[in-house]
């Protein structure tokens, strides 16, 4: 077996390719080292980030994506309406309420209907509980890649709390399905809100002790004050959403900037943060959590106060056939309705969006009036925030890079649909 | 027929066999080091509201899990990729193996001349001497396997050894100023009762104490290794035993530095006092069972942080050693000259 030491480095032009046993050498630069981090990798999820290093500085950083593309947009033309729900929520099915709703919104626009008071509380009940798991997933994730094992498992067990509230309440812990045009599914099951309450009172217990154990501990502080800083104009110019971008200190939510559905009458705070480093981002995600648990907690009175009918648009539920209706009122719980099946949509272009737990997403639907939707254009959060590695990343140290991946909250599934 | 006994159990309790290869060398070392991956998973999983190891001998705890693990990585296939340079591949990992174990040929665990394996004169030496030898090894098997995350990992090993190696030395002579000697049977022997070195001269053994987690790549140094970056590490295009031997040979080696730790600093077989004269039982085996009990504890301590600490950057772990352990060990090793100088021991 020949050694590696046989490789001849004198007279070696950049670009040139020469020979190893088992693979070929090319020189990229003076003193680079090119690394492959992913698509296989642990550090790296769904994605390859190409990584030049001058010692141990990154001094170039390439996110490669696309590796999860399952041409979203092209199988939903072939889908009907209803169809595309559980569609497109494989984006993110940790975050599914908020990543369909948008597109709902934009069919309900097409079809001119306005989905009754009480599904548009059920409606931000789910966003909210889907807003903190997402966040819960991102900060066990951010832990592990820096190595804290018990902040990986601590969010991932309290994660378990909502996607069981979530699995009350829809059936199902992750792809829910949840909002179809004209409302809801169902209706919370009984005994629910108590439950939520006694979850909100929980989490906010569990928070203060990730703050202690995470978040002010001095070896996680070190590694991520100062790192991988946004600043505020680059925020704005590169186009980054969500949490990231409050961070950033740009106050903008799209449930402050255009209240849908029931956030209008939510009294709450978007949290916002002003050195725009791993740290901040990290402290933006807990605070988003806190304002959740208070918008849940509000949700709850709410719906308590409200009489239990009403989640499904009138429109719709008149024509629901007699036996649906016999099952609602003697279970208080139903199957999709069967008129959804054929649900032919108007012709027109509509546009919707969301605050999705990444950040905004939009949805573009353009209807012929057919049972199938013409065009569903996508734009998720992630996929605008990818970008942010190739920006931030160089001029840190390599072992920085999993600090940035993991303060960015970035998820592959859902940049590339 | 006793005296054939007699034979036999003269030629186990032969010092030089018995201290390399069962105590408290290589079978005790693994006994402890299956105990103390036990304790670690147990009590992290604890902290993170998890069981832990279970499945295997529930009865137990999950005890047996780390041996179904090391029976799962013999019976892998061990793969050679074409690229490796295959002997240094192969033979790295058991050099650095055994070479962990080797520095307890040198560590005393009675004052009985006659269970020493080799003459005390210079024994602090010769076994600080012998625990610096393991790290090539690890550099030279992520060299060999000619993988770019295993150069990295090396590279980071490579950084780490000059991080802690001096500080590790330096604090360690820190007890052989005041005892006047560098024979670890007479630095036991000063620190009779509560007059351990970990008290009179805390300084030192903090320092000792980071530098051993950072040579065996301890949270929160658990830096070249880091999954996150580099994959294993230097382990990277490691599998099967070869990967397990690896794994082990860190947590051995932290054993072994434990052991001299508790030697140096924690009044190794204190509070026994085995007279000359004292049998196999009195004077060999008790007091070993005293220091690998107290080395145990040592290295619980260390797996508990696992748990709490997340991992420090490369450049932030050498910056640390530098520029704080290193002056902490100093003045650990000004604080054992004034003793010696005062003769306070």
């Amino acid at each position: 077996m020949s050694s590696p030491g046989e490789l001849k480095l004198s007279g070696w032009e950049v670009g040139e390719t020469r020979k190893l046993p088992g693979m070929d050498v090319k020189k990229i630069g003076k003193d680079l080292y090119e690394i492959f981090i992913g698509p296989q990798h642990p550090g790296s999820g769904h994605m390859r980030i190409i990584v030049r290093l001058d010692g141990d500085v990154m001094v170039e950083v390439d996110p490669d994506l696309g590796y999860v593309h399952r041409t979203m947009e092209k199988l939903a033309e072939g889908r009907s309406f209803i169809k595309v729900i559980p569609l497109v929520e494989r984006m993110a099915i940790l975050d599914a309420c908020n990543i369909t709703l948008p597109y709902v919104e934009a069919v309900e626009k097409l079809m001119d209907i306005e989905p009754p008071e009480r599904a548009k509380y059920l409606r931000v009940l789910l966003c909210e509980i889907n807003r903190i798991a997402s966040h819960l997933y991102g900060m066990g994730i951010f832990g592990v890649f820096l190595g804290h094992s018990t902040m990986y498992m601590w969010p991932f067990g309290d994660r378990e709390v909502f996607v069981e509230l979530a699995e009350r309440l829809t059936g199902a812990r992750l792809t829910h399905s949840y909002p179809v045009p004209g409302g809801v599914r169902r209706d919370v099951p009984e005994g629910f809100t108590d439950d939520l309450r006694k979850a909100v009172r929980y989490m906010r217990k569990r928070l203060e002790e990730y703050r202690k154990i995470f978040l002010d501990n001095p070896v996680i502080r070190a590694r991520l004050e100062g790192v991988g800083v946004i600043p505020r104009n680059l925020a704005i110019e590169l186009g980054i959403v969500g949490p990231n971008l409050r961070a950033s200190g740009v106050e903008y939510d799209v449930r402050m900037v255009e209240p849908y559905e029931a956030y209008g009458e939510l009294d709450f705070e978007v949290p916002v943060f002003e050195e725009g480093d791993a740290l901040a981002r990290a402290w933006v995600r807990v605070e988003e959590i806190k304002q959740s648990l208070r918008i849940l907690e509000q949700v709850a009175d709410k719906l308590d106060k409200m009489p239990r009918e009403g989640f499904m648009h009138d429109k719709f539920w008149a024509k629901a056939p007699k036996l649906y209706k016999d099952v609602y009122s003697r279970e208080g719980r139903v199957k999709l309705m069967p008129l959804f099946a054929n649900l032919k949509v108007p012709a027109g272009k509509a546009f919707a969006r969301a605050e999705a737990g990444r950040g905004e997403i939009v949805y573009y639907v353009e209807s012929e009036g057919k049972f199938t939707p013409y065009r569903v254009r996508v734009v998720s959060p992630s996929f605008r925030n990818a970008i942010v590695f190739k920006y931030i990343a160089p001029g840190h140290r390599l072992m920085d890079l999993p600090a940035i991946y993991g303060s960015i909250d970035y998820f592959p599934p859902e940049a590339d649909r | 027929m006793a005296g054939v006994v007699d034979t036999i159990i003269s030629w186990i309790f032969w010092p030089p066999l018995f201290q390399l290869v069962i105590a408290p060398g290589l079978v005790a070392a693994l006994a402890i080091v299956i105990f103390i991956l036990w304790f670690e998973r147990k009590t992290a999983a604890r902290v993170q509201m998890r069981v832990g190891p279970y499945n295997v001998s529930p009865r137990l705890g999950g005890a047996l899990q780390l041996i179904a693990d090391l029976i799962r990585y013999s019976f892998q296939e061990p793969i050679i990729p074409k690229t490796v340079d295959t002997a240094a591949f192969i033979l790295a990992p058991l050099a650095m193996l055994v070479i962990s174990v080797v520095p307890t040929a040198a560590i005393p665990v009675s004052p009985l001349p006659w269970t020493w394996p080799i003459p005390m004169e210079h024994s602090l030496l010769v076994a600080l001497a012998l625990t610096t030898l393991s790290p090539v090894f690890l550099v030279a098997a992520g060299w060999a396997s000619n993988n770019k995350f295993s150069v990295i990992g090396s590279t980071r090993e490579a950084f780490m050894v000059t991080a802690y190696e001096l500080v590790f030395i330096i604090s360690l002579l820190a007890v052989a100023a005041p005892v006047h000697s560098y024979n670890l049977v007479e630095i036991v022997e000063a620190q009779a009762g509560w007059r351990m070195f970990a008290i009179l001269n805390p300084l030192a053994f903090l320092a000792a104490f980071i530098a051993i987690l950072m040579s065996t790549s301890g949270f929160p140094f658990e830096i070249p290794e880091s999954e996150h970056e580099v994959v294993a590490g230097p382990f990277t295009e490691y599998s099967g035993l070869l990967y397990g031997i690896d794994m082990g040979a860190a947590y051995i080696k932290r054993y072994v530095m434990s052991v001299l730790l508790t030697i140096a600093f924690l009044g190794g077989w204190k509070p026994l006092d085995p007279q000359p004269g004292a049998g196999l039982l009195a004077g060999y085996i008790a007091p070993l069972v005293v220091v690998l009990v107290k080395a145990t504890i040592v290295m619980a301590v260390m797996s508990f942080f696992r748990a709490v600490y997340g991992r420090y950057r490369l450049d932030q772990a050498v910056d640390l050693a530098w520029r704080v352990i290193l002056p902490m060990a100093l003045a650990g090793y000004a604080l054992g000259l004034i003793y010696g100088y005062l003769g306070v021991i």
